[in-house]
């Protein structure tokens, strides 16, 4: 079956972001002037306005800051998902990723529960950062 | 507003029209409008103003334990005010505690009726000094303060979704700039794009502390015969959605006296209103303005 939801557009900005996802690697721009991992990319520093940058790649695990379950489908590659979660992740590292919630019920999902990135390759060349309870085994870890 | 007032104080003009006008409800750009802002958020399914807002909300039932029982005092308490004003979107159409617990989930935490409408139509205000108000038809509503705070960061970066957001620096200058104190205000029209919203400001303004929402909401605080009546129209929740004119436009004519069976006053048991505070709000929870306007 085609994959019938939104991809995203890639440009010269999120480039390395989603190359980076097709490897199953969350690779963040961090700033050298302030260590400050940022997200969405950017030409210069959010705090520091420093314009040098070295890749950082998250281990892909965070904590659900806050999520939204939705009821209605905006777009009707949503339909057959309803009701499904999209989260804010706070990474580790620092950023913020909107995401969603997969491998639990929506019920199931509360703030500052602890979450790790599962991939889902959708299409040939884009893959998308989901995540997941964290499992035990991580959690020890 | 605030250039409004810049481009009369300069003498660049003597009178500004702000007007808003939209065919939202029987046309297509609204929906269109906020599906271009969803951008790649749109690949997780993250769509409009509801999903961003429900975020917030959601943090904040997280952060400060408020959520529906909060809201649906707001949602009912707007109803009560639409239902004075026949040219509500839902005037006849009361709603009951219990009707808004059986209202249908549109993005959880958000329910059908803590969403605004989205209407056809329009609506203006003439803003331009007092000199001249004074000798015009309707009697002025007078500025006495303004305020602005732009936090910007997008809903999905945001740490302050749960507060404090601009309305706590935008409601500060606009208070410090009239010289007056919160508890001199008599009544406030809240940009209500979804009842959260009305929570946030309000608690963000100083009316009550995080969380205690709920408790100043009780015995109908916002309704017709309450202490700080809230959304005197219906507000954008059930009046009708016309962005910030909304609510600046109600607090004008409510300090004009124009606004009859809703009037604040006698004849809603309320008090009779010498200031009113007004809110706009933009994005996520993104940009906020405030606005006291007084009776002359």
């Amino acid at each position: 079956m085609s994959y019938d939801k939104p991809l995203p557009r890639i440009n010269a900005d999120n480039q390395a972001f989603w190359e980076g996802c097709r490897m199953h690697e969350l690779r963040f721009q961090q700033c050298k002037g302030c260590g400050h991992v940022r997200w969405p990319p950017s030409d210069r520093c959010p705090r520091c306005h420093c314009t040098e940058t070295r890749r950082l790649i998250s281990k892909g695990i965070g904590r659900v800051y806050t999520f939204a379950v939705y009821h209605v489908a905006y777009h009707p590659g949503f339909a057959g998902d309803l009701p499904y979660t999209v989260a804010v992740v706070a990474l580790d590292e620092g950023p913020h990723l909107l995401t969603n919630i997969v491998g639990c019920r929506p019920e199931q999902v509360v703030c500052d529960m602890p979450v790790e990135v599962a991939w889902e390759d959708v299409v040939d060349r884009i893959t998308l950062p989901k995540f997941r309870p964290l499992s035990s085994a991580e959690g020890l870890g | 507003m605030q250039h409004a007032v810049g481009v009369l104080e300069s003498g660049l003009c003597r009178y500004v029209l702000i007007s808003y006008g939209h065919n939202a409800l029987s046309g297509d750009s609204m929906r269109r409008m906020l599906m271009e802002l969803s951008g790649d958020d749109a690949v997780f399914g993250h769509f409009g103003a509801t999903g961003g807002y429900a975020l917030a909300a959601r943090r904040a039932m997280h952060e400060f334990g408020t959520g529906p029982e909060t809201w649906k005092k707001i949602a009912v308490g707007q109803r009560k005010w639409a239902n004075l004003n026949p040219a509500a979107m839902m005037f006849g159409k009361p709603m009951t505690e219990a009707d808004y617990d059986k209202a249908r989930w549109v993005v959880e935490p958000l329910r059908l009726p803590d969403n605004c409408l989205i209407t056809d139509g329009g609506r203006a205000i003439i803003v331009t000094s007092l000199e001249r108000a004074r000798d015009l038809k309707q009697p002025p509503a007078v500025i006495m303060g303004m305020g602005q705070d732009h936090p910007s960061t997008a809903v999905a970066q945001s740490d302050w979704m749960a507060g404090p957001t601009g309305a706590r620096k935008a409601g500060e200058t606009a208070l410090a700039m009239a010289g007056i104190r919160l508890d001199e205000v008599d009544a406030c029209e809240i940009y209500d794009c979804f009842t959260y919203t009305v929570e946030i400001t309000l608690q963000d303004y100083g009316f009550f502390k995080p969380g205690e929402g709920r408790d100043w909401l009780q015995g109908g605080t916002i309704e017709p015969g309450g202490s700080m009546p809230v959304n005197t129209s219906g507000g954008q929740l059930s009046e009708a959605y016309f962005m910030g004119l909304t609510p600046i436009a109600e607090g004008a004519m409510q300090i004009m006296g124009r606004c009859g069976k809703r009037q604040l006053g006698p004849e809603t048991r309320t008090k009779s209103p010498e200031i009113i505070m007004i809110s706009d709000n933009g994005g996520i929870l993104e940009s906020h303005s405030c606005i006291l306007l007084r009776r002359w």
